[in-house]
């Protein structure tokens, strides 16, 4: 599994590698984290999470999306999740801290999750994810 | 020079994206850039101009003033009118920060006036909530949210946090009436309510600054600007309210896409028409979201007017808003079109409007010059003041750019300079920085920006709007 930033103008633009669809997944929100704050959070807090799309991409900006609201609203900072991928449903829980200032202010608020430029590629080995977060 | 493949030079400043460039233009794409910034175009920027040319009901040209630069959906700097009858809508033209915008505030204070600057600094950071996790101090029941939806400026006015006149010194008056509050979500409306009054974080920011050069006198004494004078630019916008309403819709436009049988180059263009069930829901929380954006806006300039009162002894009253400009926006317009008035929806996504002279919606005394346009420059470096011109009512639907532009990525900018370096050499011009860490200011430093003399000179040489006045950073606090 990794996280990489890429190279991006006005943007966030983040690669990710995993091994199964539900590590990218929950990867893909701990790389939302490390832009935000500056780092994943903790495992101590759990939030449950469920979300639909019709395809893969659809998914991932909806299950990604859905955890800017949890981390803006809730105040968690999430850490990882336990999920479960279906057809055209993610649901399960996410792991996470409370938001703290003086540990979470190394990143910058991430607006929204761009559909341009996001795309889900799976090779023999992984699923790599691109995507932009607007910032 | 070395420009693009494909594009074609029509002008001094303008290039023309012709027909063909992608399959399925419905209009050419036009941009305005200067010969000393042409490197810095990039070939993603000039995709998505192309890519907004194929959007149905789409008048005249797919356009992008001179800080074009790589976004998502439109390009930033992207401006496009559509025809209210075959037309589409879409948040990939306005952007997940609804209504992000600029507002100047002018003092009566000179800049030798200005002792205590640091503690001047620190009282505004202090008064206004910035960065990731920054939470207000007002406490927003639902109705009275709806209420801000509804009003925008002149909300936060009855509340107590301004005067009667900066409603009129505000874009619209500060509120756009076809807002919709039913059309915005529990989940915009949660994210919004701890947030109304905070500045938010990236390139967000509110700058004490002293006008440096006049260039317009003219118009910068319609302004109320003089040369030596401090001012407060602020620049923000609708918060997560509008980061939500931005997303919920996309999601509801991305199903009306295919509904309605739109084929798009990208699905962050996702729209619909605009006189469809989904297209006015969207226009409607976009409007509300706006009214927002507005009323923050008002409200940051209210703890800013009263920090400046205590620290100096300035009269409330005497600190007058020069105006208010909204950069990422959709709004009914009536536009000359091939020598006919017609009523459009002109997206401005990264784009300031800049009416011309006798221009509806300008208040009485900036009418014989136009509208003020504000163009914040990046963190230390100049911020101009210009006015909009009947050139820009001929070209580009009222519109001129909205700041600099980036020209380096965050990933690049964090790996040259420090937040400390970057502090301390701004600290030796004399320029103070505050934010929630150095992280933010590495983000945001000069160097990642196209230099802001350059875009606002090519936008002055192709009159969309004329240079009035430029201004010089003292002090700056950072979301």
């Amino acid at each position: 599994m990794s996280i990489e930033e890429l190279d991006h103008t006005a943007d966030a633009k983040v690669r990710v590698k995993a091994g199964t669809l539900e590590e990218l997944f929950s990867e893909a929100g701990r790389a939302l984290m490390q832009v935000m704050y500056g780092r994943p959070g903790k495992d101590g807090r759990t939030h449950p999470v469920v979300v639909s799309g019709d395809d893969l991409e659809s998914l991932m900006h909806a299950y990604l999306s859905e955890l800017l609201f949890i981390t803006e609203v809730e105040g968690l900072v999430i850490s990882g999740a336990d999920l479960h991928i279906g057809e055209g449903i993610v649901e399960g829980v996410v792991m996470g801290e409370p938001f703290s200032m003086e540990a979470h202010n190394a990143g910058r608020g991430v607006k929204g999750i761009s559909y341009s430029g996001l795309s889900i590629v799976h090779d023999q080995e992984s699923y790599i994810l691109d995507v932009i977060f607007d910032v | 020079m070395t420009m693009l493949p494909g594009v074609q030079r029509v002008g001094e400043f303008e290039w023309q994206v012709p027909v063909g460039y992608i399959p399925g233009m419905r209009v050419p794409g036009l941009f305005f850039l200067s010969e000393a910034l042409a490197g810095t175009l990039e070939e993603g920027a000039v995709k998505q101009l192309a890519n907004v040319a194929t959007m149905p009901g789409i008048v005249r040209q797919s356009l992008a003033m001179p800080d074009i630069h790589w976004g998502y959906g439109f390009p930033i700097g992207g401006v496009a009118a559509f025809s209210l009858d075959e037309g589409v809508i879409s948040p990939g033209g306005v952007g997940f920060d609804i209504n992000c915008g600029v507002r100047l505030l002018a003092t009566p204070l000179r800049e030798g006036d200005l002792g205590k600057r640091r503690e001047l600094v620190e009282r505004l950071f202090g008064a206004i909530p910035t960065g990731v996790g920054g939470k207000s101090a007002l406490r927003l029941s639902n109705r009275e949210l709806d209420r801000m939806l509804l009003e925008g400026s002149s909300w936060a006015v009855r509340e107590g946090y301004g005067i009667d006149e900066d409603i009129r010194m505000c874009e619209q008056e500060g509120c756009l009436k076809e807002a919709d509050p039913a059309a915005v979500s529990q989940k915009a409306r949660q994210r919004g309510m701890p947030q109304s009054g905070t500045l938010g974080s990236g390139n967000h920011f509110l700058e004490v600054q002293v006008v440096r050069e006049v260039y317009h006198p003219e118009a910068a004494r319609a302004f109320g600007i003089s040369q030596g004078q401090v001012c407060i630019m602020i620049h923000c916008g609708s918060r997560g309210l509008g980061h939500q309403v931005c997303t919920d819709h996309l999601r509801i436009l991305e199903a009306a896409t295919k509904k309605y049988r739109i084929t798009l180059p990208d699905r962050q263009l996702a729209c619909a028409p605009i006189d469809s069930p989904e297209g006015r829901a969207y226009f409607g929380a976009m409007a509300a979201s706006a009214n927002y954006a507005w009323a923050n806006r008002q409200v940051i300039m209210h703890y800013t007017r009263k920090v400046l009162e205590e620290l100096y002894g300035v009269a409330y009253k005497d600190m007058h808003l020069v105006y208010d400009v909204a950069h990422n926006v959709a709004k009914m317009e009536e536009h000359l079109v091939g020598g006919t008035r017609m009523k459009v929806c002109v997206h401005r996504k990264g784009a300031t409007r800049a009416f011309g002279p006798g221009a509806p919606d300008l208040p009485a005394a900036y009418s014989s010059v136009g509208q003020p346009v504000i163009i914040p420059g990046s963190m230390g470096s100049p911020s101009f003041l210009l006015n909009g011109t009947s050139g820009a009512m001929e070209k580009t639907f009222g519109s001129t750019c909205h700041g600099a532009g980036r020209v380096m990525s965050r990933t690049q900018a964090k790996k040259r300079l420090t937040g400390r370096e970057i502090r301390d050499t701004l600290g030796k011009e004399g320029i103070i920085v505050k934010a929630p860490s150095d992280a933010a200011i590495a983000d945001e430093a000069p160097e990642v920006y196209k230099p802001s003399m350059e875009v606002v000179r090519v936008v002055h040489e192709v009159g969309i709007s004329r240079l009035v006045a430029r201004f010089e950073p003292l002090g700056v606090i950072k979301g």
